[in-house]
C-alpha cells in the first residue's frame, strides 16, 4: 500500500525555486513554524534531543528511549533548525491539504456537527464507494476499529495553550547571528519591531473572521461581479479589514495583479531567468538586506525572504527598463512578499507602480512632488492651522511626505495600521495615502497648543517625525481615515490644479506618467479580462495516474459539474459555524445539502474527488519503523488545530471532537490542482488544558499547533491524519474552487 | 527649554547610497551604531549641540539625504540652505570615491548664490582589509578640492566627533571673520542672539490679547 501512495502522490510540482520556503504557502510555513516553536522548547532555534523529550512529555509519553530520540534527529543533516526542519517535513508533506480542507471534509462525514464520525458508516463508504479500499487497507480499518488511531487526537490542544504568548515564535535558521530568544510578533516582526505593540492592534473575534473569511472567500470566487456590481460591499468589508488568511489574495485581486499575472503567464518566469543591467543589480542588491530588518522573513542575509525582493526588483527593472529601480520600490516589494509568493509579488508591484502611484519611482520623482503640493493643497482644507504653520515655516510638503507615500506608509505605522491601510488603499487608491497624511498632519499640528510647542522649522518637523502612537493606532486611525471627506474626486481637481502651477513654475513634466487609478473598481474596468484570469490557479499541482476502473466516477462528475452551471463552492459554508451564524446564502446551503443528502447513499460529492496518501513515514518525528508499511503511522501534522481555535459546534461543545485518522478513498482524477487554503494564522485561542474538556476557545492569538509531535501517548506510533486533496473542488468543471 | 547657544549651522551629508551617512549621523546625534538602516526615502534630519570652545555652543542641524541619484531632484533643494557638508564615500568601494566629483559638482550647481564648506569623509575605516581607496589618494583628492580629509568608522566610533567638531569649527571661524555672514532667508547659519523662545512667547501675548477681545 505504501508503494502504491507513493505513486499516488506522484511528482509534485513546485515552483522555479528548490528554496524549500517556497513550497510553501506563507500560510503553511506560518504553521510549520509554530510546530516548530512548540518542540523547541528550550527556544534555542534547534530542536534537540531534550526539546523532543519534553515535547512526548507534555503529551503524556515518558519513556521514550534515547536511542528512538537520536534517529529522530539523525534524519536532519545537521542540527534541525527551521529551515531543516521545514525541509524534512517539506519533502513528505508537500501537497497535503491545509487543515481547513481537511476539517471541511471532515464535516462531510460528519454532516450532524456531532464531533464524531460515524464508525460503521464511514467503513462502508470506504469500502464501497468511490476509490475502494483494498485489503491491505482494510487491515487498517481494523485498527482504526480497535481504537489504535482514534486515540485522543485533542490531547494536542493542550499544547498549543502553552504557547499562546509565542504563537508564532519560529526560528528562522537563517538568522545569522541572532539568538532567536526574542519574540517574534504576530507579524513576524522580532522583538515589536515596526512599533507593534498589543494596544496598538485590534483583535477581531474569532467568529467575527471566520465569517469575513467566508465572505471574502464567495467574493473571490465571484471577483468580476463584486467589483462591477457591488463594490460598495467589497469597499466595506476591506474597510472593515480584509481577514489575514486570504489577505495577500485579496491584494492581488483588488490591484488586478492577478488579471496581469495570468495574462503575462511566463512572463515572470521569464524576466526571472533574465539576468538584470548590472548598474540596477548593484543598488539594489545593496537594498536587499535593508528592507524590514527585523522582519523574520527578510532579517537572514541571503535568506529567502531577501532572495525572492531580488528576484521581484530585478524583474521589474527588466520589465519596466526605462523606469529601472528606485529605492523607496523595495519596501513595498517586502510588504507584498510578506503576503504572496515572488510572482504575485511582482505583478503587485507592477500594478502599485503603474496604476496606484503612476511616476512615483520615476527618474526626476515628479509624480511626488507634485503630490506634495496636493496634500498641501488638501490639507489647507483639513487643517488650516497646520497648513498655516506648515506655510510659516516654509516647511516643504516632500519634507516630511516623502517616505509616507513613497513607501504607502509601510515605514511609518505600527504594523496592524499598515495592514488595514494597505487593505484600502489597494481598493480605493491613492486617496487613502492622502487621508492618512491628512489625519497625522491634522492631529500632530492641528491646535494652537499643539503648534505653540513647535515654534520653528526644526522643531515642527521634528514633531512630524516623532508622530504619536495614538494617532497611529490601527482603531483611532482608520476610524479617522475613513471619516476624512477628502475623495479621489477630490485629488484630481486638485492635482490638475497643481498640475497647472507646477507647468508654470517648472515647464512640462519631464516624465509622463500613465494616469491614476483609483482603487480597484476603476483599475478592472480598464483592463479587460476574462473570467478564465479570476479563475484560482493553484501553487501546488499534484498529478496522478489515472486508475482505469474509475472513468465512470469522473464522468458522472463532470456531468454533475456541467448541471450545475455555477459549480458550488463547497468549501464556502463555513464547516465551522455556529448556530448563530447567519444563513448561509442559498447557493452554499445547497451545496451543504447536497452534501449531507449524499452522504448515506453516495459519497459526497467532495469525497469522491478526493484524495488520500496512505500513511507513510515521516521523516522528521518517525517512531520504529514498522514492518508493516501500512501499519506504519507516524505523528504528523495533526488537524485539530483549527479546531482548537473554532468554537465548537454548540451541540458538542463540550466533548472533544476526536477526529479519526483515516484513509479516504483514493481519488479518481487524472490530476487534480489544489490550492491550499491560507490558515488564518494570527487568532485562535484555546483555553483548555491536557485534561480539560474542551472549553470554547475564548480569544485569538493561538499557534495552529499542527504538531509533528505524535499525538498519542499511549502507542509507540501516533497516527498519520490522512490528507485530502482538494476534496470540495468541483472537479470537471471549468470553474476550480477559490 | 532649549540650551543655548551661539549659533545655529545646517549642514548637509551626501554621497552615493550606502556608504553610511545615516549610520555616520546617527552616531554622532544618538551615538550608537545600527547594523542596518533602512535606506533614507528623501531627506531626513538631526540636530546636536557641539561645545568648540568652552561656553561656545553651536547647534547643528544635519540634514541627511538619499543616495540613490533618482533622488537628487528632491535632495538638491536642500544645497541652498546648508553651510556646510559632509562629503562621505566608503573607503571599501572605489566607486563611491569617483563619485565624489560628480557630488561636489551637484552640489556646487545647486548652493548658488550661496558656497559650502565641505569636509571630505573616508567612512568605513573600520573594514581595513577592504579598503579600496589609499588615504594618501584621498588626502590628494581633499586638497586638491581645498577640503580637509578625515577618516571615520560609524561603527567603532572612529573620528566622528572629530568630523562633524572640524567642520563646525572651520565654519565658525569664517563665520568670525565675516566670510560668512547671516543673511535674512537664508538657513545656513543663524545666531543663537534671536532664541525662538521670544517667538513663542509673541505668539503667547498676541493669542491672549486677541482672547480678551
Amino acid at each position: 500500500a505504501s508503494k502504491k501512495a507513493a505513486s499516488k502522490r506522484g511528482k509534485t510540482a513546485q515552483r522555479g525555486s528548490s528554496n524549500v520556503f517556497s513550497m510553501f504557502e506563507q500560510s503553511q510555513i506560518q504553521e510549520f513554524k509554530e510546530a516548530f516553536g512548540c518542540i523547541d522548547q528550550n527556544r534555542d532555534g534547534v530542536i534537540n534531543k531534550s526539546d523532543l523529550k519534553e515535547t512526548y512529555g507534555q503529551l503524556g509519553k515518558l519513556n521514550v528511549s534515547d536511542e528512538e530520540l537520536e534517529s529522530m534527529l539523525a534524519e536532519g543533516k545537521g542540527p534541525i533548525n527551521f529551515t531543516v526542519f521545514l525541509t524534512l517535513f517539506g519533502e513528505k508533506l508537500n501537497g497535503t491539504d491545509p487543515e481547513e480542507t481537511i476539517l471541511a471534509a471532515f464535516k462531510l462525514f460528519d454532516p450532524n456537527a456531532t464531533g464524531v464520525v460515524n464508525k460503521d458508516e464511514f467503513k462502508r463508504l470506504l469500502m464501497n464507494q468511490a476509490d475502494k479500499f483494498t485489503a491491505e487497507e482494510r487491515i487498517m480499518m481494523a485498527q482504526l476499529e480497535n481504537g489504535r488511531l482514534s486515540d485522543d487526537t485533542m490531547s494536542v490542544r493542550t499544547l498549543g495553550s502553552q504557547f499562546d504568548e509565542e504563537s508564532s515564535f519560529g526560528s528562522d535558521s537563517e538568522i545569522n547571528g541572532f539568538t532567536s530568544s526574542r519574540q517574534i510578533d504576530k507579524y513576524g516582526f522580532i522583538g515589536g519591531a515596526q512599533k507593534y505593540s498589543e494596544e496598538s492592534a485590534q483583535d477581531v473575534p474569532l467568529e467575527v473572521l471566520r465569517h469575513r473569511e467566508v465572505k471574502w472567500l464567495d467574493m473571490l470566487n465571484h471577483w468580476d461581479r463584486w467589483v462591477s456590481k457591488r463594490f460598495k460591499k467589497v469597499r466595506l468589508r476591506c474597510q472593515k479589514g480584509i481577514p489575514p488568511s486570504l489577505r495577500g489574495r485579496a491584494w492581488l485581486y483588488l490591484s488586478g495583479g492577478k488579471v496581469k499575472r495570468e495574462q503575462n503567464s511566463g512572463k515572470f518566469e521569464e524576466l526571472d531567468s533574465m539576468e538584470g543591467d548590472a548598474k540596477w543589480i548593484d543598488v539594489i542588491e545593496r537594498d536587499l538586506h535593508r528592507q524590514f530588518p527585523f522582519h523574520e522573513m527578510f532579517v537572514s542575509r541571503g535568506g529567502h525572504g531577501q532572495q525572492d525582493l531580488f528576484r521581484v526588483l530585478k524583474a521589474y527593472t527588466l520589465y519596466r527598463p526605462d523606469e529601472g529601480y528606485c529605492q523607496a520600490q523595495a519596501p513595498i516589494a517586502a510588504v507584498l512578499l510578506m503576503h504572496m509568493p515572488a510572482e504575485d509579488a511582482f505583478w503587485g508591484l507592477v500594478q502599485i507602480c503603474e496604476k496606484y502611484l503612476p511616476g512615483y519611482y520615476s527618474a526626476g520623482l515628479e509624480a511626488i512632488q507634485l503630490d506634495g503640493q496636493i496634500l498641501n493643497a488638501l490639507l489647507k482644507r483639513v487643517s488650516p492651522p497646520a497648513y498655516r504653520h506648515l506655510e510659516k515655516h516654509k516647511i516643504e510638503p516632500i519634507l516630511y511626505m516623502t517616505e509616507w507615500f513613497m513607501c504607502a506608509f509601510s515605514r511609518t505605522l505600527p504594523w496592524a495600521s499598515v495592514l488595514r491601510v494597505w487593505d484600502m488603499f489597494l481598493c480605493d487608491g491613492v486617496k487613502i495615502i492622502f487621508r492618512v497624511g491628512l489625519v497625522l498632519l491634522r492631529c500632530m499640528m492641528g491646535t494652537r497648543e499643539k503648534l505653540k510647542a513647535c515654534p520653528g522649522q526644526y522643531e515642527t518637523m521634528e514633531l512630524l517625525r516623532a508622530l504619536e502612537p495614538r494617532y497611529m493606532q490601527e482603531g483611532f486611525l482608520i476610524h479617522q481615515v475613513l471619516e476624512l471627506p477628502i475623495s479621489a474626486r477630490d485629488v484630481e481637481r486638485e492635482h490638475r490644479v497643481q498640475l497647472k502651477r507646477w507647468r508654470k513654475a517648472h515647464g512640462e513634466l519631464s516624465y509622463k506618467s500613465p494616469p491614476r487609478m483609483h482603487g480597484a473598481q476603476a483599475i478592472m474596468s480598464a483592463e479587460p479580462h476574462s473570467r478564465q484570469d479570476l479563475r484560482q490557479n493553484p501553487t501546488i499541482v499534484v498529478e496522478y495516474p489515472q486508475p482505469s476502473d474509475t472513468k465512470s466516477e469522473s464522468t458522472r462528475i463532470k456531468k454533475r459539474g456541467t448541471i450545475r452551471k455555477a459549480p458550488i463552492p463547497l468549501d464556502v459554508p463555513n464547516p465551522y459555524a455556529l448556530s448563530t451564524d447567519p444563513k448561509p446564502d442559498p447557493l452554499n446551503k445547497q451545496a451543504q445539502d447536497t452534501a449531507s443528502n449524499n452522504q448515506s447513499s453516495h459519497p459526497p460529492p467532495s469525497l469522491q474527488q478526493s484524495l488520500l496518501t496512505t500513511p507513510e513515514k515521516t521523516s522528521a518525528m518517525k517512531e520504529e519503523p514498522s514492518s508493516d508499511p501500512p501499519t506504519a503511522v507516524i505523528p504528523t501534522p495533526d488537524p485539530s488545530p483549527n479546531l482548537s481555535r473554532t468554537p465548537p459546534p454548540p451541540q458538542t461543545s463540550l466533548v472533544p471532537i476526536p477526529i479519526y485518522p483515516t484513509k479516504l478513498p483514493h481519488s479518481s482524477n487524472p490530476a487534480i490542482a489544489a490550492e491550499p487554503l491560507p490558515i488564518t494564522k494570527d487568532s485562535g485561542n484555546t483555553n483548555n488544558s491536557a485534561h480539560l474538556k474542551d472549553s470554547p476557545p475564548t480569544t485569538d492569538s493561538t499557534p495552529l499547533l499542527p504538531d509533528d509531535a505524535p499525538v498519542n501517548g499511549n502507542s509507540s506510533a501516533a497516527p498519520r491524519v490522512p490528507s485530502l486533496r482538494n476534496s470540495c473542488e468541483s472537479v470537471g468543471s471549468e470553474d476550480t474552487y477559490l | 527649554m532649549e540650551a543655548i547657544w551661539l549659533y545655529q549651522f545646517r549642514l548637509i551629508v551626501i554621497g552615493d547610497s550606502t556608504v553610511g551617512k545615516s549610520c555616520l549621523i546617527r552616531r554622532f546625534t544618538e551615538g550608537r551604531f545600527a547594523q542596518v538602516s533602512d535606506p533614507t526615502v528623501g531627506v531626513d534630519f538631526f540636530s546636536r549641540l557641539v561645545e568648540i570652545e568652552p561656553g561656545k555652543r553651536i547647534k547643528l542641524q544635519i540634514w541627511d539625504t538619499a543616495g540613490q541619484e533618482r533622488f537628487r531632484s528632491i535632495t538638491r533643494a536642500y544645497y541652498r540652505n546648508s553651510v556646510g557638508g559632509l562629503l562621505l564615500f566608503d573607503i571599501t568601494n572605489r566607486r563611491s570615491f569617483q563619485n565624489v566629483h560628480e557630488w561636489l559638482e551637484e552640489a556646487r550647481s545647486h548652493v548658488q548664490p550661496h558656497s559650502i564648506v565641505f569636509l571630505l569623509v573616508g567612512h568605513k575605516c573600520d573594514l581595513e582589509p577592504q579598503r579600496q581607496v589609499s588615504r594618501q589618494e584621498a588626502e590628494k583628492l581633499a586638497a586638491a578640492y581645498g577640503m580637509r580629509y578625515v577618516e571615520t568608522s560609524a561603527r567603532d566610533a572612529i573620528n566622528v566627533e572629530r568630523a562633524f567638531t572640524e567642520l563646525t569649527r572651520d565654519i565658525f571661524e569664517l563665520v568670525k571673520s565675516g566670510e560668512i555672514t547671516i543673511q535674512e532667508g537664508w538657513e545656513g547659519v543663524k545666531s543663537g542672539f534671536v532664541p525662538n523662545v521670544v517667538h513663542s512667547s509673541e505668539e503667547v501675548t498676541k493669542g491672549d490679547r486677541r482672547c480678551f477681545c
